[in-house]
C-alpha cells in the first residue's frame, strides 16, 4: 500500500480512537493533520482522479470527514458543522455511485437538515431536501427532521418537543436542545399576540419552565414590555403600539403624477 | 459532366418512385433554405439566417435520408471531410439515389462551399434529422462534432445557428440521461459566448445549464449560477419563457412564493399556443404556488384547452385546500401520489398540509364568534397525541401570522374571533388599484418597445441586388487591407 495512504489510515483510526474517549484536543490536533495531508491525493475532490487506488481512498477521506462532522456536533461548534459538512458532501453527491453507500450517511444529512432548522434557514433545508430520493425520506433520521419542520411551521409546538424522546441517534440531542430554546421564543412570540393575559402558572407551563423565578427572569430579559399583576402576565400592553390610520399623502401625490407621466406619453 | 448526370439520372425514378412525390419539393424547400442562409451571411443579416431556422422546423416532419443526403452534397463539397464525416451519421438506404445527387451536384454547387454558416447549417439539420429518427448515439456524436466546429468559429451569423446547436446537443444527451456528463462542456461555451458579447448564445446556454442543474434537483447551484449570470434584455421569446420557468422552479423551493408565482404566470402568458407542454408544466407549478400563498386558483384555469386531463389531480387538491379538509387532502395525495412524484411536485405538496390547516381554522374563525378549542381540533381533524394543546398553539400562530383575527381565552379555553374590519377603511384597495395600473402601463410600454421598423426604409432606394454586391466589393476590399496588414509583418 501506498505509504501515504498507510500514515492517513493510522492517524485517522488515532483520531477515531481519541473521538470515543472525548479527547476533543487531541481530535483537533490531530484532524487538522489529516486534512493536510488529504490534499495531497488527485482521487479526491474536486479532482476525481482515476488512480489505482481511487476507491481506498475515497472511503477513508469520507470516514474521517464523517467524524469530523460528529467531532463538531460533540464541540457543539456550528461553524465547524458547516464547514466539515460541505466538505464531506461531494463524497456522497459526487462519488456516490463509486463507493458503497456509508453507515453514517442519513443520519449525517439528517442532522445538516435538523442544523438548517435550528438556525431557521428553511430555504437551504427545502433545496437540501429536493436532493433526497424518496427512499431517503423515509429513513427515520431524515423523516426525523422533515416532520419536526413541518410541525414546527404548522404550530405543534408540542409535537417538536416531544420528538426529542424519540431522537433516532445520540448526535442528534445537541441541536433538538438548541431547538427547544428556539420553540420557546416561537411560543413567546405567539402568545404575545394571541392572549390578552395568562395565568403566571399557565404561561411557565406554556414556556416550559420549572420555577416562577426562571419565567420571571426570561420575561425581564427577552419581552420586558410585558407586566406581571396579580398573579398573571398581561401582554397587553405590546399590542397598544398599534399604527393609528392616516392618509399616505406623499404616497398618493408620486403616484399620480406618475400617472400623469405615462398618460402623457402615451397620448 | 452533364453528359454522365443525363445517363445516370434516366435510371434513377425508378428505384426511388416511392419518394418522388414527397422528395423534389422538400430537397427543393431546403434549396431555398440555403440560398436563404447565403444571403443573410453575405448581407450579415441576423434575421434572414432566423427565418431559415423558423423554416426548416416546418419541414422537419418531411425530411428523410435521401433528402438529407442529397442535400449535404448540394451544399457540401463532396468527399471533403465533413461531408464524409455527416454522411457517416445518416443510415444508407438509397445507395443509388445518392450517386446521382453527388455528380449533379458537382456541376451546380461548386462554387460556393466555403461558407461556414452553410456548414453549421448541415450540422444542425442532420442533428435534427437525427434525433426525430431516435438515433440517439449518432446525434450525441454529431452534435459533440458539431460544436467542437461552432468553439472556433466568430461570426454574427453563426451565432443564431450554434444557439439552436447549443439546444440539440442539451436535448441529445437528455434523451440517453448522460445529461452530467456535458455540464462542464455547456459552462465553457457560457464562457466563450460571454467574451464574444454573443447574447443569443448566452441565453440559451444559460437556460440549458439551468435545466441541466434542475433536471439533477440542484437548486442551490442553480440559484448561485443565475444570479452571477449576466443578464440583459431577453433576445428570444422562446428562451425568456423557459428562463421564467426554471425562475419559477427555484424560487418555489426556497420559499420565495410571491415573486415564484409571478415568473410562473408570466411564463405560461408569453408561452406561444402551440408550447402545451410547457404551459401545462408552468400552470401546475403555478397552482401549487398559489396554494401555498393562501389563494384560491379560479375554476377557468384548470379548464384551459387541452389541459384538463392533465389538471385534473391539482384540481381535486385545490379543492380539497379549499375546504380545508385534512383528511380529504391526504386521500387525494395519495391517490395521484404517482402523478406528484413524476411531476416532482411531492414534496411541495407536503408543505401543503400547513395551509390546509390555515384554510379550515380561517373558516371556522369567520363562522363562529366564539368556539372551544377541543371543537377546533375535532373540526381540523388533528390526529396527535394532545390535539387541544395542538389546536391551542396552531390557532395562537395564526394569530400572530396575521392568517386569522382573534384572541384566545386560556381559561376557559376557547377561542373568541374579532370583527372583522371594514377593508375599505385600510389603505389594501388603493394598492390593489395601483398595482393594476402599474400593470397595464407596463404592458403598453413593453408592446411599445417591441415595435420593429425596418432599417432605414425611407431612404433606401438601392436594390437588393445592387446592394449585395456592393458589400461584397467592401469585403474583399477590407480583406485585402487585412492581406497588405499581414504582409506588412
Amino acid at each position: 500500500m501506498d505509504p501515504k495512504l498507510s500514515e492517513v489510515s493510522q492517524l485517522c483510526e488515532l483520531f477515531k480512537a481519541a473521538l470515543v474517549r472525548n479527547d476533543f484536543d487531541k481530535c483537533a490536533t490531530l484532524l487538522s493533520q489529516l486534512k493536510v495531508l488529504l490534499t495531497a491525493f488527485r482521487s479526491l475532490p474536486p479532482l476525481f482522479e482515476a488512480t489505482p487506488s481511487a476507491i481506498h481512498e475515497l472511503t477513508v477521506a469520507r470516514d474521517i470527514y464523517e467524524h469530523a462532522v460528529i467531532l463538531s456536533v460533540k464541540t457543539e461548534d456550528q461553524d465547524a458543522f458547516e464547514r466539515d459538512f460541505f466538505q464531506l458532501k461531494p463524497y456522497y453527491t459526487d462519488a456516490g455511485d463509486r463507493l458503497p453507500q456509508s453507515q453514517q450517511e442519513f443520519p449525517i444529512l439528517g442532522l445538516n437538515l435538523l442544523r438548517l432548522l435550528v438556525q431557521n434557514r428553511i430555504a437551504e433545508f427545502h433545496t437540501e431536501l429536493e436532493l433526497l430520493s424518496a427512499s431517503a425520506l423515509e429513513n427515520p433520521c431524515i423523516n426525523h427532521a422533515v416532520e419536526l419542520e413541518q410541525s414546527f411551521m404548522e404550530g405543534a409546538y408540542n409535537r417538536v418537543l416531544t420528538a426529542r424522546q424519540k431522537v433516532p441517534h445520540e448526535t442528534y440531542v445537541y441541536f433538538m436542545d438548541l431547538l427547544a430554546k428556539t420553540v420557546r421564543d416561537e411560543i413567546a412570540g405567539c402568545s404575545e399576540k394571541a392572549y390578552d393575559s395568562l395565568s403566571i402558572n399557565d404561561a411557565r407551563q406554556m414556556l416550559m419552565f420549572s420555577s416562577d423565578q426562571e419565567l420571571s427572569g426570561y420575561i425581564n430579559e427577552e419581552h420586558p414590555e410585558w407586566e406581571i399583576k396579580n398573579g398573571h402576565v398581561i401582554f397587553q400592553k405590546a399590542k397598544e403600539s398599534a399604527p393609528c390610520k392616516e392618509i399616505p399623502s406623499l404616497q398618493l401625490i408620486t403616484q399620480t403624477l406618475s400617472y400623469a407621466r405615462e398618460l402623457e406619453r402615451i397620448v | 459532366m452533364t453528359q454522365d448526370v443525363e445517363m445516370k439520372e434516366v435510371p434513377a425514378p425508378a428505384p426511388s418512385n416511392s419518394v418522388t412525390a414527397a422528395t423534389p419539393s422538400t430537397l427543393q424547400h431546403l434549396k431555398e433554405i440555403a440560398s436563404l442562409i447565403e444571403s443573410g451571411a453575405y448581407a450579415r443579416e441576423v434575421r434572414r439566417i432566423l427565418r431559415a431556422v423558423r423554416l426548416t422546423i416546418a419541414l422537419r416532419k418531411k425530411l428523410n435520408a435521401s433528402v438529407v443526403n442529397a442535400f449535404l452534397n448540394f451544399s457540401l463539397v463532396p468527399g471533403s471531410e465533413v461531408h464524409a464525416r455527416l454522411a457517416s451519421y445518416l443510415p444508407k438506404e438509397d445507395e443509388h439515389d445518392m450517386e446521382v445527387d453527388t455528380a449533379m451536384s458537382a456541376t451546380t454547387a461548386l462554387a460556393k462551399h466555403s461558407l461556414p454558416e452553410l456548414e453549421i447549417y448541415c450540422y444542425l439539420l442532420v442533428l435534427i434529422f437525427l434525433i426525430d429518427q431516435k438515433k440517439y448515439s449518432e446525434a450525441k456524436a454529431c452534435s459533440s462534432a458539431s460544436i467542437a466546429r461552432v468553439k472556433n468559429l466568430n461570426r454574427r451569423t453563426v451565432e443564431v445557428l450554434a444557439s439552436r446547436l447549443y439546444f440539440y446537443y442539451s436535448l441529445s444527451y437528455e434523451l440517453t440521461g448522460d445529461l452530467a456528463e456535458i455540464r462542464g462542456n455547456l459552462l465553457a461555451l457560457h464562457r466563450i459566448a460571454t467574451l464574444r458579447h454573443d447574447e443569443l448564445g448566452q441565453e440559451t446556454l444559460l437556460n440549458l445549464l439551468l435545466r441541466n442543474y434542475l433536471h439533477y434537483n440542484l437548486y442551490d447551484q442553480a440559484e448561485k449560477l443565475r444570479s452571477k449570470a449576466p443578464r440583459f434584455e431577453a433576445h428570444s421569446n422562446q428562451q425568456f419563457c423557459r428562463y421564467l420557468f426554471y425562475l419559477g422552479k427555484i424560487r418555489t423551493i426556497q420559499l420565495e412564493y410571491t415573486d415564484a408565482k409571478e415568473s410562473l404566470l408570466q411564463a405560461a402568458r408569453k408561452a406561444p399556443v402551440a408550447a402545451l407542454g410547457f404551459r401545462v408544466q408552468c400552470n401546475k407549478w403555478a397552482v401549487i404556488v398559489r396554494l401555498l400563498l393562501g389563494e384560491i386558483p379560479e375554476r377557468t384555469v384548470f379548464m384551459q384547452k387541452g389541459m384538463e386531463k392533465a389538471l385534473r389531480p391539482y384540481f381535486e387538491l385545490t379543492n380539497a385546500v379549499r375546504i380545508g379538509d385534512l383528511e380529504l387532502f391526504r386521500a387525494v395525495a395519495d391517490k395521484f401520489a404517482s402523478t406528484f412524484t413524476a411531476d416532482r411536485t411531492h414534496n411541495l405538496i407536503v408543505r401543503l398540509r400547513h395551509n390546509v390547516i390555515r384554510t379550515g381554522l380561517r373558516n371556522i374563525s369567520i363562522s363562529y364568534s366564539r368556539i372551544s378549542l377541543v371543537d377546533v381540533a375535532r373540526k381540523l381533524r388533528l390526529d396527535s397525541p394532545n390535539p387541544v394543546a395542538d389546536a391551542e398553539s396552531i390557532v395562537s400562530k395564526a394569530i400572530r401570522d396575521g392568517a386569522i383575527d382573534a384572541t384566545i381565552d386560556h381559561a376557559n379555553g376557547w377561542m373568541v374571533s374579532k370583527e372583522t374590519g371594514d377593508i375599505y377603511s385600510t389603505n389594501e384597495p388603493q394598492a390593489a388599484f395601483n398595482s393594476r395600473i402599474a400593470f397595464c402601463l407596463n404592458m403598453h410600454n413593453e408592446a411599445v418597445r417591441a415595435l420593429r421598423f425596418p432599417a432605414n426604409s425611407h431612404k433606401d432606394k438601392e436594390s437588393a441586388e445592387k446592394r449585395r454586391e456592393r458589400q461584397q466589393q467592401e469585403q474583399e476590399l477590407a480583406k485585402h487591407i487585412a492581406e497588405e496588414d499581414d504582409d506588412e509583418f
